[in-house]
């Protein structure tokens, strides 16, 4: 009856007879199960991506990893793979909090028999069975959700987009003349309209903030332009009713990296809840400042002198379909998903959301963004399997109007340039480095590619290719190329990856900015 | 000088007619089709200055139209506003690589429309490409 059939399991585990103990526990079980016994972890973590085993038989203090490090290692390379730990006498408390941490089961040496060890393991492995089938039928709930919203959110949006045509043709007085009623009650129905199409657009970002769906793209942006955008969009509101809306703004701040429009929709979100909260007469303040605690963030605060919030809806605000009970007298109530998103899309982003707030006193919406960091942002190109590659180059591509001034718009022309070195670009080894702004004369896009300097003139010569069969760009600006193999830091011995990594970003960031100084096109 | 013609490509007839009121209070010529069949055989005869396409349509959708005019020599450079109530996350890029020049979802605000298309007809460099602003969440 606790035969464990056909399977295969890996034990990890250095002590020979503790092996052999459990290799003969398991043939007096009967058990037909296939055992490979690797000594240390790192060789264990290796054989389980080349024959993943139904599971691990696990001791914990091995030669290169002891105690909870160890099942932890486990646990992150194969999150589906049963593990039981066999513990000492003296470890016997860890191994039963590794329980409450994924493992499945603990036996401690020397005190189970074979039935004993057959049943762990047999138990281990269909509660795993049965945790992954739970996890797969929740994503699929969650997928058919999805698919729901999607679908019923299409369909809502056609008869509302016939309602806000008309409306709107009426308002703008394409059906004759309006009275002053006429209009009042359209502008309601207008409003109402509007109000509607965002609760549509929350209900589908919910859900796709629930099962992790929500695109971000991000780019080097500053954020004072995208606070000033926002503020341009609430600014009307702000002042219908009575309130002021300004911001201020650290003008040291450097580049973040984050997407514009998502950081878009959480301010706008923030500043028209702080204009429903506020009353006439008071005020909103935008602030984006740098933090002595977090010197890798930039922390944008949204402010108002509204009535605050008690400290039990604090801890309330961001959850779904929350709404504050005592707004009776302002505009009618949302979903309740504004802020919900708002904080996903903060931590999508690689930030944080909190407020601080007093009663009666207004509130503080804070949340941080990363500022840009080319060595994280190059880190996954330039190292493999934790090590440095051998060899990175760089690319430029500078692209020189044939026509001065040029009235065309820049972001447009990098947009369609970068679809056209799409294939000319590995994904996991090559990278254009994001804009940095420019001289407003020529682009210039700098591709990090992990070949070498007889590589890279390769790719260079592709991307040429590529770039002349565009009409568009052949009538209109002049190409200048180059390629140039990177120095890398020798790898000496323990040199952590990470201040490698740094070092050639610091060298990248020194290179293209003499380029760009240089590529001034009066010197081309 | 003559007026810009726009076909409308929709299968709701209301949103047709709202539409064309809209576009022709802001001076520009219409021609509208019903399906995705009829949309290339109208645009084969209009030969409008810009199409305006929604995605679900019957015979043959959206992206079988965007196909067929970028593989047709006299239809390819007719640009095109993608105007639909489908999910952006999933459509945009799509329609924006199937050859459309914009893509909005409905409802659209009526000045970003206007905008999107002056933009579309005038562009600031050969081939430019409008992406109509996000709509944020409110």
């Amino acid at each position: 009856m606790n035969k464990v059939a056909n399977t295969h399991v890996l034990l990890i585990e250095d002590n020979p007879g503790d092996a052999d103990l459990v290799r003969l526990r398991l043939v007096e079980a009967h058990s037909d199960v296939a055992v490979s016994c690797v000594t240390r972890l790192s060789t264990g973590l290796a054989s389980m991506i080349v024959a993943p085993p139904a599971m691990v038989l696990l001791d914990l203090n091995l030669p290169d990893s002891r105690g909870a490090d160890t099942y932890r290692s486990v646990l992150e390379q194969a999150p589906g793979v049963p593990i039981v730990v066999l513990s000492g006498q003296d470890d016997e408390e860890l191994a039963a909090s590794a329980v409450h941490q994924g493992v499945q089961d603990y036996l401690v040496k020397g005190s189970f028999d074979s039935r004993q060890l057959a049943r762990a393991m047999r138990y281990a492995i269909e509660r795993q069975a049965l945790l992954t089938s739970l996890d797969i039928s929740r994503r699929q709930q969650l997928q058919f959700k999805n698919e729901f919203l999607s679908h019923v959110s299409h369909e809502l949006r056609t008869p509302l987009t016939c309602i806000h045509q008309f409306v709107s043709l009426m308002l703008d007085g394409l059906a004759g003349k309006l009275i002053p009623e006429q209009r009042e009650h359209l502008e309601t129905v207008f409003r109402s309209v509007n109000q509607l199409r965002a609760m549509i657009t929350d209900l589908l970002e919910a859900t796709r903030a629930e099962s992790g769906k929500i695109s971000i793209e991000p780019h080097c942006i500053v954020i004072g332009d995208v606070i000033r955008q926002a503020v341009a969009m609430l600014q009307g509101s702000a002042l219908a009713k009575g309130i002021g809306l300004e911001a201020g703004l650290d003008i040291r701040i450097p580049f973040i990296y984050a997407d514009p429009n998502r950081v878009l929709q959480v301010l706008t979100n923030l500043l028209d809840n702080a204009i429903k909260f506020t009353p006439a007469d008071g005020s909103v303040m935008v602030k984006a400042c740098l933090t002595e605690a977090d010197p890798d963030v930039v922390q944008i605060s949204v402010a108002d002198t509204g009535r605050g919030i008690s400290p039990e809806a604090k801890t309330l605000i961001f959850e779904r379909l929350y709404q504050d009970p005592n707004a009776i007298d302002d505009s009618r109530k949302g979903l309740g998903l504004g802020l919900y998103i708002s904080k996903e899309l903060v931590r999508l982003q690689g930030g944080q959301m909190w407020v601080e707030s007093q009663l009666s006193y207004g509130s503080t919406f804070i949340f941080t963004l990363p500022l840009f960091s080319l060595a994280k942002f190059l880190s996954p190109i330039i190292t493999h399997r934790g090590r440095l590659r051998d060899a990175l180059s760089l690319i430029t591509v500078e692209l020189t109007p044939l026509l001065t001034p040029f009235a065309g718009n820049w972001d447009d022309i990098r947009e369609y340039c970068l679809q056209i070195l799409e294939p000319c670009i590995l994904g996991d080894k090559d990278a254009v480095l994001p804009a940095l702004g420019h001289s407003g004369l020529s682009e210039s896009l700098v591709i990090v590619a992990s070949t070498d300097e007889h590589g890279a003139t390769v790719v260079e010569k592709r991307i040429r290719e590529q770039l002349e069969r565009s009409e568009r760009l052949r009538t209109n600006f002049a190409f200048k190329l180059s390629s140039r193999g990177l120095n890398l830091p020798a790898a000496a011995h323990q040199e952590p990856v990470e201040k490698l990594v740094q070092q050639v970003a610091d060298s990248i960031t020194e290179i293209t900015m003499r380029t760009l100084r240089r590529g001034q096109p009066s010197a081309n | 000088m003559e007026k810009p013609k726009i076909l409308i490509v929709d299968d709701d007839p209301d949103l047709r007619r709202g539409l064309n009121l809209r576009l022709r209070a802001n001076h520009f010529d219409t021609a509208y089709a019903t399906d995705g069949f009829s949309a290339i055989a109208m645009a084969q005869k209009e030969r409008p200055d810009l199409i305006i396409l929604d995605i679900g349509l019957p015979a043959g959708d959206g992206f079988i139209v965007l196909d067929r005019l970028q593989q047709s020599a006299q239809l390819a450079s007719i640009p095109v506003i993608v105007l639909t109530a489908r999910d952006p996350q999933y459509n945009r890029e799509r329609t924006l690589k199937a050859g459309a020049c914009a893509f909005l979802q409905k409802p659209a605000d009526n000045n970003e429309l206007m905008d999107v298309i002056r933009t579309t007809l005038n562009p600031v460099w050969p081939g430019s490409r409008v992406v109509g602003p996000a709509q944020p969440t409110n």
